[in-house]
């Protein structure tokens, strides 16, 4: 789960409050992805319930700190160096396409007319966002992105090709 | 910074008359981030010439910074070209006996120009291809080649630059090198950029997007527009 491992690799870096893990989680996403402070302190929980955390204390504001164990270090670099594959049906559209198929729908045009739209949407919107990513200097997140596109470009290849068959 | 009205522009082959720009009204803002789609042969690259005062047109005014490009002469189109506008074209069109530092300057000692040493290091600085001075154009990359015209458009400090299809012939990693530096020299510069490309992940970085269609401008959407996608999805299609 890669919220869990992404907020052992903040405590990682520094000892940190919940409300430091939110905002640090937060920033390190570029704010593409707003943390629930719930789901924060749920995840806290379950990290310290398995030893992967623990809190030496409260810093001057009263605020629990957590520091991240040796158990936490393995179980982080274990997540790091575990490959991800990618499943052929997590992709909804491909679900969608295959029923519609199943049930002879016959508005396949304008299904894949509006997944062309929403793959354009997403395309012009990460590339601005690569712009700005580019202009603040975040390679990182820039390569991100790169990768993000290109899959989008492969969508949108796949789906005219489909457009040619119907 | 470009009021462009009734713009229209033909060309002969043997008997035959073909028009291009069939009545074209424009008008760019000064710092605008402009692109122009359309399909082969709508004449975006016609009035990207036009613009440039590469070419001339048969009817209608292009009034760049108040100055009307149509009335000038040849030799005054290019004193204002080499004053006002940088452009960046698909083929590079590098000199290939000139070193990188030569093509840099060029324009500028062909003008009678000098060009200060120090302008033209942070320009190879900022394509990134310092210590690149003295190689030729054959022996760089495609990416490489076009970062030097970026560079050569650049040198005199053009307050219009016009890319025609400037990624047309690179990768999609180096389309997005040029893309970005271009997107680095209008953030930092605030120089008006004119984009012609049929590449919609080009067309992501300009603010406005027109499309031209069998030589006039058909349709065209602001990044804030809410039916940006649909647009350019017809345009897709």
């Amino acid at each position: 789960m890669s919220v869990k491992h992404s907020l052992l690799a903040l405590i990682y870096e520094k000892p940190r409050h919940g409300y430091e893990l939110k905002t640090g989680f937060e920033s390190l996403v570029e704010g593409l992805w707003p943390l629930n402070a719930g789901q924060v302190y749920t995840t806290l929980d379950r990290l310290e319930r398995d030893s992967f955390v623990e809190s030496p204390g409260h810093d001057k504001k009263d605020r629990k700190l957590y520091t991240i164990t040796q158990a936490g270090k393995e179980e982080l670099w274990s997540w790091l160096n575990e490959p991800v594959g990618r499943s052929l049906f997590k992709e909804e559209f491909y679900i969608k396409f295959l029923c519609a198929s199943h049930v002879s729908y016959d508005n396949k045009k304008t299904m894949i007319r509006n997944q062309k739209e929403t793959i354009l949407k997403d395309i012009l919107h990460l590339t601005q966002l690569r712009k700005q990513m580019s202009l603040s200097g975040n390679d990182t997140m820039k390569l991100l992105i790169e990768g993000a596109l290109l899959h989008l470009e492969a969508d949108m290849k796949w789906l005219e090709r489909i457009e040619e068959e119907l | 910074m470009i009021n462009v009205s009734g713009l229209t522009k033909e060309y002969k082959t043997g008997k035959e008359v073909v028009p291009v720009l069939k009545g074209v009204d424009l008008s760019i803002e000064e710092g605008e981030f402009v692109c122009i789609i359309g399909p082969s042969g709508s004449g975006k690259t016609t009035l990207l010439h036009l613009l440039g005062g590469l070419d001339t047109a048969n009817s209608g005014s292009i009034y760049l910074k108040n100055t009307d490009l149509t009335s000038k002469t040849e030799k005054e189109r290019t004193i204002l070209r080499r004053k006002e506008i940088g452009l960046v074209f698909q083929n590079y069109q590098l000199l290939p006996t000139l070193t990188v530092y030569e093509n840099i300057v060029f324009p500028m000692h062909a003008d009678g120009k000098n060009v200060s040493a120090t302008d033209v290091e942070n320009l190879l600085k900022a394509v990134d291809l310092a210590g690149y001075e003295n190689r030729f154009p054959y022996e760089l990359s495609g990416g490489q080649q076009q970062r030097v015209a970026i560079a050569r458009s650049l040198i005199h400090k053009p307050s219009l630059l016009l890319a025609d299809e400037p990624t047309g012939n690179l990768d999609r990693k180096r389309s997005g090198d040029i893309l970005d530096l271009l997107a680095k020299f209008h953030y930092e510069q605030k120089q008006t950029i004119v984009m012609v490309t049929h590449d919609m992940f080009a067309a992501g970085y300009a603010d406005r997007i027109i499309l031209f269609k069998d030589g006039v401008i058909e349709a065209e959407v602001k990044r804030e527009d809410d039916d940006y996608a649909k647009f350019l999805a017809r345009f897709m299609a």
